[in-house]
């Protein structure tokens, strides 16, 4: 071997032992953590890697920022071949691309890739170091600078390298080396050729190599683990139905996750998949409204004590110089009681992290230990005693059908074409029982056979599970399908998007199969058979806001659209629409808790959006709580003779002229 | 340390009340029971008590319909043991009754200290914790919000009108109306109330001879009449005044 070839592979054995002692260390965990199923329709999860990876399909929604990852991406597997040629030449006397093309088509593509990594890398320095957009707070600065700059090393150490080796004279892929046969030029004009040209392509040589061995050895001390996490990362990901949380297991003394080592190993994953890039803080509405909640610092620090447990060194220092506690200590209450389940960080990650499990598995150890605030333990009182969020009897629940005019059909006791599930908000809350007899009074005339379950209807429990109130919820969800099994309909449809998601798809983990809708489905199918005819087209102009249990969770963005197109109206639609739509703030049981430290409510920036559009007479909602949430935002921020909140149901009202509207 | 928290249930007032056909008691037809709001803060000093220096926590009910849902609550909030004491009878007992008929279980039980609440929806004057102390023999102080242990006593702080609080120490053994516990009762998951109603280890004893009597007994149970309105007096500051003394004169309530 020559001395050359020695001194390289030393070098490349010790980074190599050092990184792959520093993996090993950072994998066991994963190995002793509880068991999550991940290895299920292969094909679903091999095409989604050919997609997200392959495809940059959700960092190209960050049009300029996945633009540049591409050009870095792509560069790094082209120049993957110059590295490989590098090492190649250096370990192996004569070894060679050239028989597939290493002096000709994948010389020219490493020149071209070269310039393009740099543009890559230029666009992110731009972006990091000039724009500096919000989500990057929080986030590794130094890690991020210390990535850039050996990416830029070996990026820029290979191209000067070939460029030099052209310059010798003696370089056969020279005709297929635009750039380098440019910069070789230039060097020329200074004097450097031929033999002149050697010393600088060995030291370029050696440069290049000691870049890629400085990269290699950093990799598993940084956020830059993405690069071989990530690929498995997204190959694991959840492809359970999104509005499916991880059941709790019941028999066990403890549920939920008060210790890091408690996650399962893909969610330990997650954690060394997080890239910090924070496209997931820019859509937090609990971010935005102030409150302590960031999902990618709770990603970050669920990771810092995972590495701080394991001894191998946080990224970070904890904030308070070392808590072994996680719950309270270095991830505090308040933070996951944040959280409004609303999937949006879920929604964006490039990388598939799972933030909202994590969340409701922690506020499942903070509600076993009662750490709670006490309106939400008065209302998990109210919701165990009586079955609704109201603290008021059963008996109450169908009050509102007492000033219809009509008797509304018992589903206990007759069969119905349409069980109508009413929910909690729609029943009791006197802002929006106007709006559920409005609702019962289309169904009359539109000829729908339907019912209600009375007294016998309990809180679906959706947002029960998200508060990690995993008991109650069983206790919920097993006595409405008691009742259900003994009803005879053939379907299930819901006022409330967060009853529709406990009822078609959490249920189901619980057996049940009944086909649910959504009421703004049912809405669309009578106006388009005829059903329902608007005697008073309403010519306006109304912008709609996802409900995220409606749309994101469920799927249902078009249904509401195609009532209000019907309905004679034009939408003008937020920036922030259908997937990405901003939570109006009350899922995952924020409407129980209080507004404490939060400096902008979500529902009054939402409203400042829609109210920015200029021609939007109408804030239309189709979710009980976005009725009761928008409507007190309007009234707080004045906008009152500005804009209008309605539900999907009152227009439907206005232009059947059921009741004589008064429009604005 | 053993501590007996004795508890019992009382009308939910979410429900409307009826009063029942003999018009001497609620129509428990429709009534839906809940723990006495009092009991639940005297289960939480006890189990306060616990947590800050160990102790034994036994809870202690008359039987009655829904009384052992209460008690696994108790038992999945910290209590160690639930006695569910037979007075022959599932009609709910006035405080005099239920005194004596829980004197001798307790008796039996052997308790340091028995705290209870300072009063209920039924038993406004917060006769309980007296009597059961009279029954006892033991000390008595009641509207207590706090709760210490000191040697062979207990330190209380009992409230008093304006804001004023005594501390207090009584000797062991002794009675505790408790009024409020240091903090808020705490949650109970469904899960845990499972778990505790899995393991059934509820205990029963029977009333001695002789328990469960004495004491008042109601002869007639009513709503509060609605009164027919009240009639605004309007005018200036003087006919009003002549309005007054006009109506008060009417009804015989002035002299002279």
């Amino acid at each position: 071997m020559t001395p050359t070839a020695i001194v390289l592979a030393v070098l490349l054995i010790a980074t190599l032992a050092w990184a792959g002692y520093r993996f090993q260390r950072l994998l066991r965990p994963l190995f002793q953590a509880p068991r999550e199923d991940r290895l299920d329709h292969v094909g679903q999860r091999l095409w989604g890697v050919v997609t997200n990876v392959g495809g940059h399909s959700r960092l190209l929604k960050n049009r300029y920022s996945g633009t540049l990852h591409l050009f870095i991406f792509s560069g790094f597997v082209i120049l993957l071949t110059g590295i490989v040629q590098a090492f190649g030449q250096g370990l192996v006397p004569g070894f060679s691309l050239a028989p597939i093309g290493g002096n000709t088509w994948i010389a020219l593509l490493q020149d071209l890739f070269d310039v393009i990594v740099m543009v890559g890398l230029a666009m992110a320095a731009y972006n990091r170091y000039v724009r500096k957009p919000e989500r990057f707070r929080g986030s590794n600065e130094k890690d991020a600078t210390i990535i850039l700059a050996l990416i830029f090393a070996v990026v820029f150490d290979m191209l000067l390298h070939n460029a030099f080796r052209v310059a010798t004279g003696t370089d056969p892929s020279a005709p297929w080396r635009p750039v380098s046969s440019g910069l070789a030029a230039l060097f020329g004009l200074v004097g450097i050729h031929g033999r002149s040209a050697e010393l600088p392509a060995a030291i370029f040589y050696w440069t290049h190599v000691l870049a890629v061995l400085a990269f290699l050895a950093y990799i598993p001390t940084s956020k830059h683990l993405h690069i071989f996490v990530g690929i498995p990362n997204i190959f694991f990901r959840n492809l359970q139905p999104n509005g499916v949380l991880p059941a709790a297991d019941l028999s066990q003394p403890s549920i939920g996750v008060k210790d890091v080592h408690q996650l399962g190993w893909k969610q330990m994953l997650d954690l060394y998949a997080c890239t910090e890039c924070g496209r997931c803080q820019a859509v937090c509405p609990a971010h935005a409204a102030g409150q302590p909640l960031s999902p990618k610092l709770l990603i970050m620090d669920l990771r810092d004590q995972l590495l701080d447990a394991e001894g191998i060194g946080g990224h970070r220092q904890a904030a308070d110089g070392g808590s072994r506690e996680l719950l309270g200590g270095r991830i505090l209450d308040q933070t996951l009681w944040s959280c409004t389940t609303c999937r949006a960080c879920m929604q964006v990650c490039p990388l598939h992290i799972e933030h909202v499990p994590k969340i409701v598995d922690m506020r499942r150890q903070l509600v076993e230990q009662g750490r709670m605030e006490p309106r939400l333990q008065d209302t998990l009182a109210s919701l165990t005693q009586h079955g609704n969020s109201f603290n008021q009897s059963e008996r109450m629940r169908a009050r509102w059908t007492r000033e219809l005019g009509f008797e509304v059909k018992d589903a206990r006791k007759q069969a119905v074409d349409v069980l109508w599930f009413v929910g909690d908000f729609a029943s009791y809350d006197p802002r929006v029982q106007p709006m559920t007899r409005a609702l019962a009074r289309i169904l009359q005339r539109a000829g729908v056979d339907f019912g209600i379950l009375y007294e016998a209807e309990r809180n679906t429990g959706n947002d029960v599970r998200r508060v990690g109130e995993e008991g109650l919820y069983e206790m919920l969800a097993q006595h409405n399908l008691e009742t259900l099994g003994k009803c005879s309909f053939q379907r299930i449809m819901t006022t409330d998007p967060h009853s529709l998601n406990a009822l078609a798809q959490e249920y189901r983990t619980l057996g049940s199969t009944y086909p649910v809708i959504h009421y703004t489905r049912l809405l669309e199918e009578l106006l388009t058979s005829g059903a329902l005819k608007p005697e008073r087209p309403l010519e306006r102009v109304a912008t709609y806001h996802d409900p995220c249990y409606l749309g994101r969770y469920n799927g249902g963005f078009d249904a509401p659209r195609q009532v209000l197109a019907r309905l004679g109206l034009r939408v003008h639609e937020m920036g922030r629409c259908r997937e990405n739509s901003f939570c109006c703030g009350a899922g995952g049981g924020r409407i129980w808790m209080d507004d404490t430290g939060v400096t902008e409510r979500p529902s009054e920036n939402r409203i400042r959006e829609a109210v920015a559009l200029g021609d939007a007479d109408y804030f239309v909602v189709a979710c009980p709580k976005d009725v009761v949430m928008y409507t007190a935002a309007v009234q707080s921020l004045g906008m009152e003779d500005r804009i209008q909140v309605k539900d999907v149901i009152e227009l439907t009202e206005m232009a059947l002229s059921l009741e004589p509207a008064a429009v604005a | 340390m053993h501590i007996a928290v004795v508890v019992k249930q009382v009308p939910d007032l979410v429900e409307e009340l009826e009063v029942d056909a003999a018009g001497t008691g609620l129509d428990r037809a429709w009534v839906k029971m809940k723990l006495n709001e009092f009991d639940d803060h005297a289960l939480e000093q006890a189990v306060l008590l616990k947590e800050a220096g160990g102790a034994q926590v036994s809870v202690v009910a008359l039987d009655g319909e829904g009384i052992d849902q209460v008690l696994y609550a108790a038992v999945a909030r910290g209590a160690d043991r639930a006695l569910k004491v037979d007075a022959g009878t599932q009609e709910p007992l006035d405080s005099r009754r239920a005194a004596t008929a829980l004197a001798g279980a307790i008796r039996d039980l052997g308790p340091d200290l028995v705290l209870t609440g300072v009063q209920a929806a039924d038993d406004l004057f917060g006769q309980m914790a007296p009597f059961l102390a009279a029954e006892l023999g033991w000390p008595h102080v009641s509207v207590v919000s706090q709760v210490e242990v000191a040697g062979a006593a207990v330190r209380v702080q009992q409230e008093y009108a304006g804001g004023r609080m005594a501390t207090l120490e009584v000797d062991l053994p002794a009675v505790i109306g408790v009024q409020a516990a240091p903090q808020p009762p705490r949650y109970v998951p469904v899960s845990r109330l499972r778990q505790a109603m899995a393991s059934g280890a509820l205990e029963t004893a029977t009333a001695g001879a002789g328990a469960g009597t004495g004491g008042a007994a109601v002869t007639q149970l009513a709503k509060p009449e609605a009164g027919r309105g009240a009639e605004m007096l309007t005018g200036s500051p003087d006919q009003v005044a002549e309005k007054i003394e006009a109506l008060l004169r009417e009804r015989g309530l002035l002299r002279g």
